[in-house]
């Protein structure tokens, strides 16, 4: 009986994955195979990945992409856990206001906030790279926004902080060590999400002239396709694997808004 | 007496309005703070001097060049790219989005999900370029499809082309789709198939009368975003092509560069307005559309 359920479940399961699979892999591994190439000798060698790894460059714009990162997921997670905090424990009358313009950056195409943001900023915000987590932290608001919501929304959080004000503990205190904790997949989820998002986002940055990793291989194209090519696969192919080996070593539990 | 009354009301009235600002305002400051000053304030701006002369007085001049050409067929075939790739990428998605939250373990919901993100997300250059080593004059793939009887480049094919870009684009929009499309498959409840099976419907009757019905609008909301998604796509496409398919993005980026000139120097803004115009016929409606089926998907 059990094993006829199964029969009749795997088939469709087994074929979506395998096309999605195939439609994955295929331009992948294709890609990976030309990087691979050294058409000097006409055989196969890491020569591209060597070259990539050797520029100064690579670690400098990868040093640069990632604290860059670091610092939009600190805005983040500063402002906006104790924003949500507020508005799920007040129930102000302004939460469908901040609601609604935590999706409002969805609604905006990318390339007009950047036309934007170059003809509205003074000079000392414009000069200095600090301006682009800021940027990164709007574009990654609707995400970020709705993980954690969803988070405070599968946890008593009235009774949570009324236990933890009682037992002495201020509202710092409680947020830090009794609802984050609470709520340590949702963050998690926001961090990976803010983070992947501010470390790949290039139409932004290029526009308003600055240099991050995704944009320097776009420069690197101009010279040494090859290496440009090797360095697209690493910036694809490291995340991926990283981001699947660590989904599949938190438990589960951990793993909020999604049953 | 009364006068004595409203005297001392004022203060008070004061220190009630202090509370309440404090209660119900004040923690929201920061985030408004921010987000106005990052966000509202340059998509304002943008607005406003959208509808400025050279010599700062207000014109419709800009947005009159805007929609003629060349920039009117920039709108035209970035709406047609933003409609064909989410044509071809929204059925196949929806579908591996209910095969795999109906039938896979949470391992495998959880990989994909994962790789969905990833694909969805950090594409733009990285994309690019792997297409360009799978999918060039010279990459295995295009040897593949040649061997199988299908030269890619008999023709005028380019990957900067409509149909290359179309290709490369379903490459973000279909696992996008996953994403978007996962929470609605799985409200769908198996009471309801259950109750359907025992009130005799077959798997057809329950499709017709209750699973499409149901799911139809999600569906047609992450269209939506998949059209806005395709419409406002950047990277990608200033990646791959070289100036020879003219969309609306580009044509920004090059105004916004000074890569190329205009007569107005606004003319950059109004066409910025005109597709924040377009995206919201479709963001907007995508929104609606998710808050109302979110109420039923409530569990």
């Amino acid at each position: 009986m059990a094993k006829a359920i199964r029969m009749k479940l795997l088939p469709p399961l087994a074929l979506t994955l395998l096309l999605l699979g195939l439609f994955v892999f295929v331009p992948m591994l294709s890609a990976f195979e030309y990087s691979i190439r050294t058409p000097a000798t006409g055989g196969y060698g890491w020569t591209h990945y060597h070259w990539a790894i050797s520029e100064e460059d690579f670690f400098h714009y990868i040093f640069r992409s990632t604290w860059l990162s670091g610092v939009t997921v600190l805005i983040t997670l500063l402002i906006l856990v104790p924003t949500l905090v507020w508005i799920h424990l007040s129930d102000s009358k302004i939460r469908g206001i901040i609601d609604g313009l935590s999706l409002l950056p969805l609604v905006i195409p990318v390339v007009a906030f950047a036309v934007g943001a170059q003809i509205s900023f003074p000079e000392f915000v414009q000069n200095t790279v600090l301006e682009l987590p800021f940027l990164y932290f709007v574009l990654a608001l609707p995400y970020a926004y709705r993980s954690l919501d969803i988070g405070l929304n599968s946890i008593p959080l009235k009774t949570l902080s009324e236990a933890a004000r009682s037992a002495g503990a201020n509202w710092l205190r409680t947020i830090i060590s009794v609802i984050i904790p609470v709520i340590r997949g949702s963050v998690m989820a926001t961090i990976a999400l803010t983070f992947a998002l501010s470390l790949g986002e290039y139409t932004l940055t290029v526009l308003l002239h600055w240099d991050t990793f995704p944009t320097w291989v776009t420069y690197v194209a101009q010279d040494n396709i090859l290496g440009a090519i090797a360095i697209s696969m690493m910036s694809l192919i490291i995340p991926f694997i990283i981001l699947t080996a660590v989904t599949l070593v938190i438990p589960e539990r951990n793993m909020q808004g999604r049953k | 007496m009364t006068s004595q009354v409203m005297e001392e009301g004022a203060p008070l009235r004061r220190r009630a309005f202090l509370a309440s600002f404090t209660k119900n305002f004040l923690p929201a400051v920061p985030f408004v703070l921010i987000f106005g000053f990052f966000f509202l304030f340059p998509i304002a701006r943008l607005i406003y001097v959208s509808f400025l002369s050279n010599d700062n007085n207000f014109t419709l001049s800009n947005f009159r060049t805007a929609i003629q050409e060349p920039y009117r067929t920039g709108f035209i075939n970035s709406i047609k790219i933003g409609v064909f790739s989410a044509a071809i990428a929204a059925f196949p998605g929806a579908l591996a989005a209910y095969f795999i939250e109906t039938r896979g373990n949470s391992k495998l919901r959880r990989t994909i999900a994962v790789m969905s993100g990833v694909l969805a997300n950090t594409g733009g250059v990285p994309l690019a370029f792997m297409f360009y080593a799978a999918l060039g004059i010279q990459g295995q793939l295009t040897k593949i499809l040649k061997y199988l009887g299908w030269d890619l480049y008999s023709g005028t094919f380019s990957l900067g082309s409509f149909v290359g870009l179309l290709i490369v684009y379903s490459y973000f929009q279909l696992p996008l789709m996953i994403i978007v499309f996962s929470p609605a498959i799985v409200s769908l409840r198996r009471e309801w198939s259950e109750a359907a099976r025992n009130l005799g419907a077959n798997q057809f009757n329950y499709w017709i009368r209750i699973g499409i019905p149901l799911l139809f609008p999600s569906f047609m909301a992450c269209s939506l975003l998949l059209f806005a998604s395709g419409f406002s796509a950047y990277a990608t496409a200033n990646a791959l092509t070289v100036g020879n398919l003219p969309l609306t993005p580009l044509q920004i980026g090059g105004l916004l560069d000074g890569n190329v000139s205009a007569a107005q120097l606004n003319l950059g803004k109004a066409l910025g307005v005109v597709m924040i115009v377009i995206s919201a016929c479709a963001v907007i409606p995508y929104l609606a559309i998710q808050r109302r089926s979110a109420k039923w998907q409530k569990r």
